[in-house]
């Protein structure tokens, strides 16, 4: 059967935000295989998907397979999933090829109008209407509040050339004429009118009607189906999308939803019938087709040109400047092989063209340096002599082997990618300096694409389905974090509902087929987009949530397929912190040396990381990381590279840590296979594995070996490369591997060797660090080591000052300092900054005086003030509120704070004290006077505060004591139960032993496949590590879940390396005892109407551990 | 089991029985986290209303140790037994008596006697003695929490802060530091919870009530008679509402027999309504039900009317031409139909939002609830619905060119229609989330004798294989006639 051919040419995506329901991927694929000519997708006031239905083709063209769709999730490299679209194909693999190589994708968007014209669909013909159509969309987007676009007729109208247009009429077509006259006047020759068959009853007296419009206007009219997905089953998620969009339950939705499901991609001849009263409109579709002659290729490689001094080209340039910086980064002269390695960089990336993206990078990390703004490059840009000597990226190619290939390839499409960390308090200056160097109208943030996850797919659908709010919420809460890919029905009958029953599994059915679809746009942490020309005139620009920042509607992945100049600004906490440090060492004479400058090799650093003492330090301060750094037992800079890329989830899913460590401490002899003589050197694996003990640990290892081993081609290479981020496309994988076990076997090697080594590969997965990322990180676990072994007052001070950051919450940060010998002291009216400071001791020394920061709830402006006022000191409390301008809530928490200790004031009294200044602005005879004198009252003594009750308003106050451990002054309630320390449990007693700890609890944690929940507790003489299996956690759920104060009896396991866990048989919440601190019988009190007895803010077993409050920030304060 | 309440930023737990607290669990948790911790958790959604009139009801039973009962909301009741408690042989039998009765209702009290209301409140929220001597008072709240003298959020921790935790704290201490720290409303609570100052409770005002009753020295049996005595009280009860203002919207007669037993009739009106000779009509339609087969003739001694529903009634004015009667005339035969058939059984269609045809209407009782407007078809365009729908739909045999065409002709009730016209398809598919089913395709047709049919193809399913026995032709159905 020949149908005539066709086209689609109106169809909305899901990134026609809750209006589309099917991704443009599978647009493509779909309208491909009905066998369309092409296809037109046009979203509502955007162009966000069209660059994925354009890769999506480009995809087909070269590789036949399928897209998976690749999510980008987290900042990290290589962190990305693939939301899997695997549909049946009624083709070959080449015949698939020959039809994408034929169809035509069009490009354009769907111009909604708020002024009551109806809606157009536009596709530029050339570049430059695609460029006035992104200025129209822009127009509109700066219009609009946040997230919407207020477009006029008069805005296409003034841009409408080169533009084509059709129409949509809508129900009512009395008072078309008109408008279509007036556009069909304004774009002479370019504008359809377009016409669905929905099956609304008057189908044919419409379309006639509209042919009659059509040709009293002079335009021809357009066969269309308006399609909103690309299957007539996917009717049921956009029912439940309208709903989520219009907030009503879907048995309430009523004629908001579409009647059938008729708006879906339907076969041309399914068209053909539709349309036979009107045969030319389907002839149109290719007519409008070819007068298109853009395709978003046209858009590559728009670099800016400013980092170039006039009259020298990119090239000359560059190439002088990496001289210039390669001489000063070896002054005593540049090493043979990093020439050569650079000569041969510089080549390729002349090749390429991407000499201005290097020296725009260059210009803004120099502009960090003047700055004084530590930063440092990560990723795969690490593997690059020219960024080394650039400054960009911190690994020497003179003491490693790095993988160019890696970073930048002909092979690959994508564009280099370089990611720079900067100060995390700081980034804004570099941000801002890019606006300023650029323009706004030339420098964009990109966007990221939020999309739906199990939790919020559930929640929405549930409330679309009209499931009662409990039902949905113990839905969206069967799930530990919010970023899980699954809902599985396991969780679903965790939370006491049938998974099997039939309102329930279709929630959980239109939940799964939510997730993943695009909810809105937002921001990019730090991706910024420069071009060259007018970046409006690219892609659309729309104004941020934040002031002063504009962003695009293309996310990371868009840009990488176009080929973009792109550059991650990103904020890291370390680098704040290091700088924070290099600068108290230079006030207080104590080192005067740059991040870069720090000595290498210091065995004191190693000695204390093997002590797995690295509380605060980089990247290697996690439970995991402190449990693997006495295993692998760190000597010299590259076990560091190795410590960092060890402990991800790729290399432990992989099982590769065990035979890693087996090798390293000499319990299992290293070899390396060898093929059959006759097909290479035996030794072609000792090559790529050498430096791991012959265990793949990062990513190129995978990729090496199997172009070694399998000898893949670059192709295939890249095309396992893809398969593994995606590894779950069973499909694909399995093709790669049964290419490589077959091609390794008949290379000599052994097959069970070879499975073994696929095995390694697929495990990876994408959970693994490139070498080059892993030696940049480590270049900041080494730094912060430096800094903490041999400077700890400095070390904590700076950690604190740089909060909120890191892993641990700062009482453990103090905590640590004090067991390094670091005097701390409280925080005082008369003596702390805002930040922490270092204040010298009566022997030389200096002592860690925390900062008024360090107080919840204290506004910084106030605490400031107070510092500018106070002077030579506050002899008074009166004084304070006078002279120091300090707003007397802020004075309040500083009471609560217990900060008035050198006023001679203990909280209580200092409280009670400052209760009788009122609250009022200062009488002006006062403020005249400076200072209020008023007159001495006769009261009573109040009743003093015991020392529990101290440490517990210590917490609430501050989250820490100085005084003393809660544990420490409830010590003889555990010690008549016979309750072992902390330190008992995890050095003393031997493996084995049955023993009782307790402590309050600092951490919680479920990683992975959620086996074991990880619990760290503290007393006051330490911390012990508790593990419980998922069995007794189900048992203790809620005793684990709740307890702030936890006694765990079990048995002692401790590992050859001294590793020590308390494997937990029996878990009780002892948290009331806490309550008992504060020496108040009363708080036990048994009536509801009394809240004092709040429990504590919500603290799911998500929450960082960083913010985990040992006392609840209780209602007794503020 | 668990009361939540929605609360900023998701649901929290409002209260919580026994169980649940022997959990851990307590007012305030986050329902997410009280689920990861009891997975088993039943919750019913917070209803303040259902507290509120719980809390009524109780007020009213309580209305028969004194009339001075004030509602202390969410959760309490003030009492002034002042005066009454002999009649109970004494404060300690009466507050016995009425927590037994409250406990009998399945509720949890805890009840003080003391001096002065907020004395009283005070042990009693706090747990003191149950009956406090005179004078005893301020000994009798020095142990109780500072939280018993009712003080706002930042005081009362303020006063926690400074260790100060009990009332006899406070009371120990000079008062003008106090004062000048926490004004004078600290030291009124104070003096009033320690009894040195007495404030009065303010009662619950009763509800007017428009009622009239008339008693019988010798009980009346003859319907006559009850109707006489119905009109009497009607007229009464008209007047006290136009007095008023108001109308009645439910009237209930109360019929009290000789032997004890009651009998009441309820009567509700479309409108307010205050004349006799209406409302008496209402009434009539309904006095046959007290006629007992079984009467052992013993007659009505008591006879009470009263209106529990009552509305604002400003007298109309009647039309001159009477042209308003027209609609009030149907509106009094709506209250007589429904005061005979009862409100579930005189019904109106009201349009319902749905593409779906055979739910686009439904009926609701034509009393409380106000017609609403159908959907009008476009301007210029024909009826998309028709006036007369069947249901079910008629079967039909019909022959229609495949896949989607009008039918040519069809036989309905052995008749052959021949199709001069025809519009359509009008695909209308089920909604997915009540039933699974094919689409219809409805037609529009018009035979060659200009009568007009709404009807509809039902596709046979093609989810069957290939070896399953298939319909062969498609069914078509007759679902509607246009006028």
């Amino acid at each position: 059967m020949t149908a005539p051919p066709y086209a689609e040419l109106v169809a909305a995506s899901d990134f026609s935000f809750l209006r589309g329901a099917s991704h443009p991927q599978d647009l493509v694929l779909t309208a491909l295989l009905l066998g369309h000519a092409g296809l037109g997708i046009a979203d509502r006031n955007t162009v966000a998907g069209v660059v994925r239905a354009h890769a999506a083709l480009r995809d087909l063209r070269e590789d036949g397979l399928p897209p998976p769709e690749r999510v980008r999730e987290g900042s990290g490299p290589g962190e990305v999933v693939c939301v899997e679209s695997a549909p049946d194909l009624p083709l070959s693999n080449d015949d698939l090829k020959r039809r994408a190589a034929l169809f035509r994708f069009a490009p354009g968007a769907r111009l909604v109008f708020a002024d009551g014209t109806p809606d157009v669909a536009a596709y530029p013909s050339d570049r430059e209407a695609w460029g006035r159509l992104c200025r129209i969309l822009t127009a509109g987007n700066l219009r609009g509040t946040k997230g919407t676009c207020v477009l006029t007729l008069d805005d296409l109208l003034a841009r409408a050339a080169g533009l084509l247009l059709v129409v949509l009429p809508p129900r009512r077509t009395d008072g078309l004429a008109p408008v279509l006259t007036r556009i069909a006047e304004a774009a002479p020759g370019s504008v359809w009118l377009g016409a669905a068959m929905h099956r609304r009853g008057d189908d044919r007296r419409r379309l006639a009607r509209l042919l009659s419009l059509a040709e009293g206007a002079g335009v021809p009219l357009l066969a269309t189906n308006d399609v909103l997905y690309a299957d007539p089953a996917d009717r049921a998620l956009q029912d439940v999308m309208t709903c989520i969009r219009e907030h009503v339950p879907i048995d309430r939705a009523g004629r908001l939803l579409e009647a059938n499901a008729e708006r879906h991609l339907k076969a041309p001849a399914e068209m053909a019938r539709l349309f036979r009263d009107a045969p030319a409109a389907l002839a149109q579709a290719r007519a409008l087709l070819d007068r298109i002659d853009f395709s978003l290729d046209q858009l590559r490689y728009e670099y800016p040109e400013e980092p170039v001094p006039p009259g020298r080209t990119a090239r000359d340039w560059l190439a002088e400047v990496t001289g210039r910086h390669a001489r000063m980064r070896y002054p005593q002269g540049v090493p043979p092989k990093v020439e050569a390695q650079i000569a041969q960089e510089l080549a390729l990336i002349a090749r390429l063209g991407y000499e201005p993206y290097f020296l725009t990078i260059l210009d803004i990390v120099r502009f960090a340096n003047d700055r004084g703004i530590l930063c440092q490059g990560r990723g795969s840009a690490a593997n690059s002599a020219v960024c080394y000597v650039l400054g960009i990226t911190a690994v020497d190619p003179a003491e490693h082997d790095l993988l160019f290939a890696r970073f930048l390839s002909e092979e690959r499409r994508e564009p280099p990618d370089i990611d720079v960390d900067f100060e995390h308090e700081r980034r804004e200056e570099v941000i801002q300096h890019i606006y300023a160097r650029y323009g706004r109208d030339r420098a964009g943030i990109i966007a990221t694409v939020i999309r739906y996850r199990p939790r919020s797919a559930m929640r929405e659908v549930g409330k679309a389905l009209g499931l009662s709010e409990d039902i949905t919420a113990r839905l969206a809460s069967s799930q530990w974090g919010s970023w899980g890919r699954e809902i599985r029905d396991r969780h679903i009958a965790e939370t006491g509902l049938d998974p099997a029953n039939p309102l329930i599994r279709r929630a959980l059915d239109l939940a799964r087929r939510l997730m993943g679809h695009p909810r809105h746009l937002s921001q990019h942490v730090g991706g910024f987009i420069l071009t060259r020309g007018r970046l409006d005139e690219l892609v659309p620009v729309g104004p941020a949530a934040m002031e002063g920042r504009t962003f695009v509607e293309w996310d990371k992945d868009d840009i990488d397929a176009l080929g973009l100049l792109k550059v991650d600004v990103l904020a890291l906490g370390m680098l704040t912190a290091i700088r924070r440090a290099l600068d108290l060492l230079r006030r207080h004479g104590l080192d005067d040396r740059g991040m870069h400058e720090i000595p290498p090799g210091d065995a004191a650093v190693y000695a204390m990381l093997r002590r797995a003492d690295s509380l605060g330090v980089f990247q290697v301060e996690s439970r995991a990381q402190m449990n693997m750094l006495p295993r692998l037992r760190p000597k010299a800079f590259y076990d560091l590279v190795i410590q960092v890329a060890i402990v991800r989830p790729g290399p432990i899913q992989g099982d590769m840590v065990h035979p890693y460590l087996r090798r390293r401490q000499g319990l299992e002899t290293v070899d390396y296979p060898s093929p059959a003589p006759e097909h290479g050197p035996a030794d072609e694996l000792r090559q790529v594995l050498a430096k791991t003990l012959g265990v793949p640990l990062f990513q190129e290892q995978a990729m090496r070996l199997a172009m070694v081993a399998a000898r893949f081609t670059d192709a295939e290479a890249n095309g396992l490369r893809k398969a593994m981020a995606t590894f779950r496309n069973v499909g694909t994988i399995g093709h790669f591997e049964r290419i490589m076990v077959d091609r390794m076997v008949a290379r000599g090697y052994d097959p069970a060797f070879a499975a073994r080594c696929f095995g390694q590969i697929k495990g990876f997965g994408s959970y693994g660090f490139p070498e080059s990322h892993a030696a940049s990180f480590a270049k900041l676990v080494y730094v912060s080591s430096w800094i903490k072994c041999h400077h700890p007052g400095v070390f904590a001070c700076a950690l604190l000052n740089s909060q909120p950051m890191g892993f641990y919450a700062p009482a453990q940060i103090v905590r640590d300092a004090a067991e390094h010998g670091v005097e701390v002291r409280g925080v005082d009216v008369n003596r702390s900054d805002w930040d922490c400071t270092l204040e010298p001791r009566g022997d030389g020394g200096l002592a860690l005086r925390l900062g008024l920061r360090q107080v919840d709830g204290m506004p910084e402006a106030a605490a400031r003030a107070l510092v500018a006022a106070r002077g030579a000191g506050f002899a008074r409390i009166e004084d304070m509120a006078g002279r120091g301008r300090v707003p007397l809530p802020a004075l309040r928490r500083l009471a609560d704070a217990d900060a008035f200790r050198s006023l001679g004031l203990d909280r209580r009294a200092a409280s009670w004290a400052l209760r009788r200044l009122s609250d009022g602005a200062p009488l002006p005879l006062f403020a005249v006077a400076g200072a209020r004198d008023l007159p001495p009252e006769a009261d009573a003594p109040l009743p003093a505060m015991a020392l529990g009750e101290h440490v517990a308003a210590d917490y609430q106050t501050v989250r820490l004591s100085l005084k003393a451990h809660p544990m420490a002054i409830l010590r003889p309630v555990f010690a008549r139960e016979r309750v072992a320390t902390c330190r008992e449990a995890s050095d003393r007693l031997p493996d084995g032993r049955w023993v009782a700890a307790a402590g309050v609890v600092l951490v919680r944690q479920r990683p992975g496949n959620g086996n074991a929940i990880f619990v760290t507790i503290e007393d006051e003489t330490g911390i012990a590590n508790v593990i419980l299996w998922a069995r007794v956690f189900e048992r203790f759920r809620r005793q684990v879940l709740a307890a702030r104060l936890m006694l765990v009896e079990g048995r002692v396991q401790r590992s050859p390396e001294g590793v020590t866990h308390l494997l937990a048989v029996r878990v009780h919440d002892r948290s009331a005892e806490l309550d008992r601190l504060s020496g108040d019988p009363l708080r036990i009190d048994p009536s509801p109407a009394d809240e004092v007895r709040r429990p504590p803010t919500p603290r799911g077993a998500a929450g960082h551990p960083r913010d985990v409050r040992v006392l609840p920030p209780s209602r007794d304060f503020h | 089991m668990a009361v939540v309440r929605a609360v900023k930023g998701g649901q929290r737990l409002h209260a919580v029985d026994r169980a649940a607290q022997a959990l851990g669990l307590a007012p305030g948790l986050p329902l997410a986290d009280a689920r990861a911790r009891v997975p088993g958790l039943a919750v019913v959604p917070h209803d303040p209303a259902a507290d509120e009139a719980l809390l009524v009801r109780l007020a009213e039973d309580c209305d028969r140790a004194t009339p001075m009962v004030a509602l202390d909301p969410p959760d309490g009741l003030a009492l002034d037994i002042t005066g009454c408690a002999h009649l109970w042989g004494g404060e300690a039998r009466l507050r016995a008596r009425l927590m037994a009765r409250i406990a009998r209702l399945g509720v949890e009290a805890r009840a003080s006697v003391a001096g002065t209301p907020d004395a009283a409140r005070a042990l009693a929220r706090f747990g003191g003695p149950a009956i406090v001597a005179p004078g005893e008072e301020a000994a009798a709240v020095r142990p109780l929490p500072i939280a018993a003298l009712g003080p706002d959020d930042a005081t009362r921790a303020a006063l926690i802060r400074a260790g100060l935790k009990r009332v006899g704290d406070l009371s120990d201490r000079p008062t003008a530091p106090l004062t000048a720290r926490f004004g004078t409303d600290l030291a009124t609570r104070l003096r009033r919870v320690t009894g040195a100052e007495d404030a009065r409770i303010t009662p619950r005002r009763a509800v007017p009530d428009c009622a009239a009753e008339q008693a019988f020295a010798d009980p009346i049996g003859r319907m006559e008679d009850v109707e006489a005595s119905l009109a009497l009280l009607l007229a009464r009860v008209g007047h006290a509402l136009e007095r008023a203002g108001r109308g009645g919207r439910v009237f209930e007669a109360a019929f009290f027999r000789a032997d004890g037993a009651v009998r009441r009739i309820r009567v509700g009106t479309g409108r307010p309504q205050r004349d006799p000779a209406v409302v008496g009509g209402l009434f009539r339609e309904r006095l046959g039900a007290l006629a007992d087969p079984r009467d052992p003739g013993f007659g009505f001694d008591l006879i009470r009317l009263s209106v529990p529903v009552a509305e604002p009634l400003v007298p109309a004015q009647g039309l001159l031409d009477g042209g308003a009667a027209g609609t009030e005339a149907v509106a009094d035969l709506l209250d007589r139909l429904t005061a005979r058939f009862g409100r579930d059984r005189v019904l109106r269609f009201v349009p319902a939002n749905t593409h779906d045809p055979v739910r686009a209407s439904r009926t609701v009782p034509v009393l409380g609830t106000t017609p609403l407007s159908w959907p009008a078809p476009e301007p210029g365009e024909p009826p998309r619905r028709p006036l007369t729908v069947f249901a079910p739909p008629q079967p039909i045999e019909a022959m229609a060119e495949v896949p989607d065409g009008p039918p040519l002709r069809f036989r309905w009730r052995r008749v052959l229609h021949e199709i001069a016209r025809a519009e359509g398809p009008e695909r209308i598919a089920p909604e997915w989330w009540r039933e699974a089913g094919p689409a219809r395709d409805y037609y529009r047709v018009e035979d060659r004798e200009g009568r007009r049919f709404w009807v509809f193809r039902v596709d046979p399913p093609d989810e069957a294989g290939p070896d399953a026995p298939r319909p062969a032709f498609p069914r078509w159905f007759l679902h509607g006639l246009f006028a």
